[in-house]
């Protein structure tokens, strides 16, 4: 039983369903934009962040931890500090308890990678 | 010399929650409008962002987003035999300033007022009679009751995402939220906070008590949440840096990033931070506001006229503007006549201290400004005032408000005063002490008032206001019994020792106790015992309007920013539907 639970997390977790992930974003919304005319406000705009390098977004003022983190944000690393940002990067200025859910965590990354480069 | 500007429809005193709520919804009409604010502009980011926005000396010490007492201050005194000094250090209240103004560093406690606590005289005089009000004590009726505000209560909570458990839907009773509120319509647009191991506590023992315990309303989201003006809030992570703070995470709601940024969308509408008021002008037969003086960032003088004034300044601001600006006839302790400075009001802040058993761990750095349980078996028009000779009540609770380390500093009875023995018992003590607190009514009283003071002036040359205010018997008596149902609750929550003491003491500017002062510019239906009628316009200058705190007769057992924003989304709708359409005096006199 336990081992089915873990395929089908593994399985939902490569794939992520982006239209239950902009659900979740509603918990980044408050900072974080994204789609046409985003700008940056509490955080920096997160169209195109999957590939990015951490720390790089024109013109939002980064915490000298992130400018220094050398992380590119992907599904892993983003994987990582979605669960708990300042662990990956001690020092962040993301003030964000965590997403704890790993099917919330795969649908938001999804999202996420469906907001492309200005 | 004042430089005169190009006129505007409508200025605006204050960009807090009030002025900022009225800038917000008459902004869409298209009237050009100018909104002073004394203190400077503010964003989340980059003023409020984390971790520095967690530094305790700079803002709770050193009070960052409070009023610079260097450029206005008022005097005090206890009773009018005195000579009333300078409030040369922030103390018992510290009014905002900036863009947000309170907003940014209030606690999110966002209550309804009961109805009782709008009718206060006619609903004191229809259960125990007019003989038991004290001669001294001018207790008086809101103009309106609580049903012509509550589609304005509604619609604040919506837009600060109040987080709570409505007690009484529509009428019908529900168990778990507040029994004793009026009738709402609608539920809370959020599920409360979540509870501290206090507050279980409390609860449990409230209710072994046969109390009704409840979760304090609280506009810090316990979710994400995205507001009907479309603005989204965060989820509160339980931080514990809110009162005095501005939220890193946008969880509490405040007006420098909901209704303010939705005013300034409107190329009409125009915030000019880094300015002081000093005056509004009026016309040479007193009878109408023509302009108003500021000094800007650099201290240079402009004229900038307007159709039209709202002031929504702190209190003591709006009482400042209104007896500088010869507006309104000002109250004369002496004759007992005239209406502007006229029931000044308070509240008490009392209780229990609570030291648990060793073993007990209350977390208390971990919190949010309003994260409380609290009762109102004992608050509004609950007690017997017949019985326990006095008018009035106190809401009474406990919570998780946040632990810092300069301020947090508590011992048992008997430890060290000082040295390693001192922080041995502060560390001992940090996670098993608690309080259980009242917050107290305060009624207003011939002898508790606000006017311009005789002796000093502000920088810029302006008599100061004068506050002189002391403890009455009544709210003594209030303290009292509250202080006896408080080590009631600490003792059933399982409170190895309660501390308390007996408060008779003058009342001290001193020490911190609470940001609720009111009164001033109340409103009513008779302009001898009121500055503003009932739709907060001046009785003397029908194109000024007064909103705040200013405009309570007198205060509550609870906090007044609920009805503050409740009264200037009436305002709003007033000027809109009502003023705007034929600016005159919308009540005979």
């Amino acid at each position: 039983m336990a081992l089915c639970a873990l395929a089908v997390v593994s399985s939902v977790r490569a794939e992520g369903d982006a239209s239950a992930g902009a659900k979740v974003f509603a918990q980044c919304s408050a900072c974080h934009t994204v789609g046409a005319g985003a700008q940056n406000s509490v955080g920096p705009v997160l169209n195109g962040v999957v590939g990015r390098a951490a720390g790089k977004y024109p013109a939002y003022r980064y915490s000298s931890a992130m400018r220094k983190s050398a992380v590119t944000w992907d599904e892993a690393t983003l994987g990582t500090y979605l669960r708990a940002p300042d662990k990956l990067v001690p020092g962040t200025k993301m003030a964000f308890p965590g997403i704890a859910n790993d099917q919330d965590l795969a649908n938001l990354i999804a999202y996420l990678k469906q907001q492309k480069a200005e | 010399m004042a430089t005169k500007l190009k006129p505007v429809d409508i200025a605006i005193v204050g960009l807090g929650w009030a002025g900022g709520i009225v800038a917000k919804e008459l902004a869409a009409t298209g009237l050009k409008i100018v909104a002073f604010e004394r203190g400077g502009p503010r964003a989340t980011n980059p003023d409020f962002m984390a971790p520095q926005v967690h530094d305790e000396l700079r803002y709770w010490r050193r009070h960052e987003l409070i009023q610079n007492l260097r450029k206005e201050t008022l005097t005090f005194r206890n009773d009018p035999s005195q000579l009333a000094l300078p409030m040369r250090q922030l103390g018992s209240f510290l009014p905002g300033e900036g863009v947000g103004g309170a907003g940014t560093h209030w606690s999110g406690l966002h209550w309804r007022w009961t109805e009782w606590e709008h009718k206060m005289y006619s609903g004191t005089v229809a259960k125990h009679g007019k003989g038991i009000i004290p001669a001294d004590m001018n207790l008086q009726d809101w103009p309106i009751d609580y049903h012509e505000l509550e589609t304005y209560y509604d619609k604040f909570e919506k837009v600060c995402g109040t987080s709570g458990k409505a007690g009484n839907l529509q009428g019908k009773k529900i168990d778990g939220g507040n029994i004793f509120e009026a009738p709402r319509a609608s539920e809370f647009p959020n599920p409360p906070l979540t509870q501290s191991h206090g507050m279980v506590l409390f609860e449990k023992a409230a209710r072994n008590l046969g109390y009704h315990p409840f979760p304090v309303p609280a506009s810090n989201a316990s979710r994400a949440y995205v507001n009907p003006d479309g603005v989204a809030l965060g989820q509160c992570h339980y931080c514990g840096f809110c009162t005095a703070y501005g939220c890193e995470a946008n969880a509490k709601a405040s007006p420098h990033f909901t209704v303010i940024p939705l005013a300034q969308k409107n190329p009409n509408f125009e915030a000019r931070t880094n300015s002081y008021v000093m005056k509004v002008n009026l016309d040479s037969r007193g009878k109408r506001a023509v302009s108003v003086t500021y000094l800007d960032a650099g201290g240079r003088e402009f004229e900038q006229p307007a159709d039209l004034v709202v002031l929504a300044a702190y209190v003591f601001g709006n009482v400042h503007l209104m007896l500088h600006s010869k507006i309104g006839k000002p109250y004369d302790y002496q004759r007992n006549t005239g209406v502007v400075g006229r029931n000044y009001a308070y509240q008490s802040m009392g209780g229990v201290a609570a030291l648990f058993p060793k073993g007990t761990y209350l977390n208390p750095f971990m919190g949010a400004g309003a994260l409380g349980t609290w009762i109102d078996d004992f608050n509004s028009d609950n007690p017997d005032f017949t019985k326990l000779g006095f008018i009035g009540g106190g809401g009474i609770s406990t919570g998780n408000n946040g632990g810092a380390p300069i301020s947090r500093r508590a011992t048992a009875p008997g430890a060290p005063r000082w040295g390693a023995g001192w922080k041995k018992a502060v560390v001992e003590t940090y996670h098993r002490f608690a309080s259980v607190g009242n917050q107290g009514s305060v009624m207003s009283y011939r002898q508790n008032y606000l006017d311009l003071d005789p002796t000093y002036t502000d920088s810029f040359g302006r008599p100061m206001l004068r506050l002189t205010f002391d403890w009455q018997e009544n709210e003594f008596k209030q303290m009292e019994y509250a202080r006896g149902i408080c080590g009631t609750i600490a003792k059933e929550m399982g409170a190895e020792q309660v501390l308390s003491r007996r408060e008779r003491g003058r009342y001290s500017i001193v020490p911190y106790q609470t940001t609720h002062n009111t009164g001033g510019t109340v409103f009513g239906d008779d302009p001898r015992t009121s500055a503003l009628n009932k739709y907060l316009q001046s009785w003397d200058v029908s194109n000024v309007f007064v909103v705040g705190s200013s405009a309570f007769p007198q205060n509550a057992g609870r906090n007044p920013t609920g009805p503050v924003g409740a009264l200037a989304y009436r305002l709003a709708d007033t000027l809109k539907e009502r003023y705007l359409q034929r600016p005159e005096r919308l009540v005979d006199v």
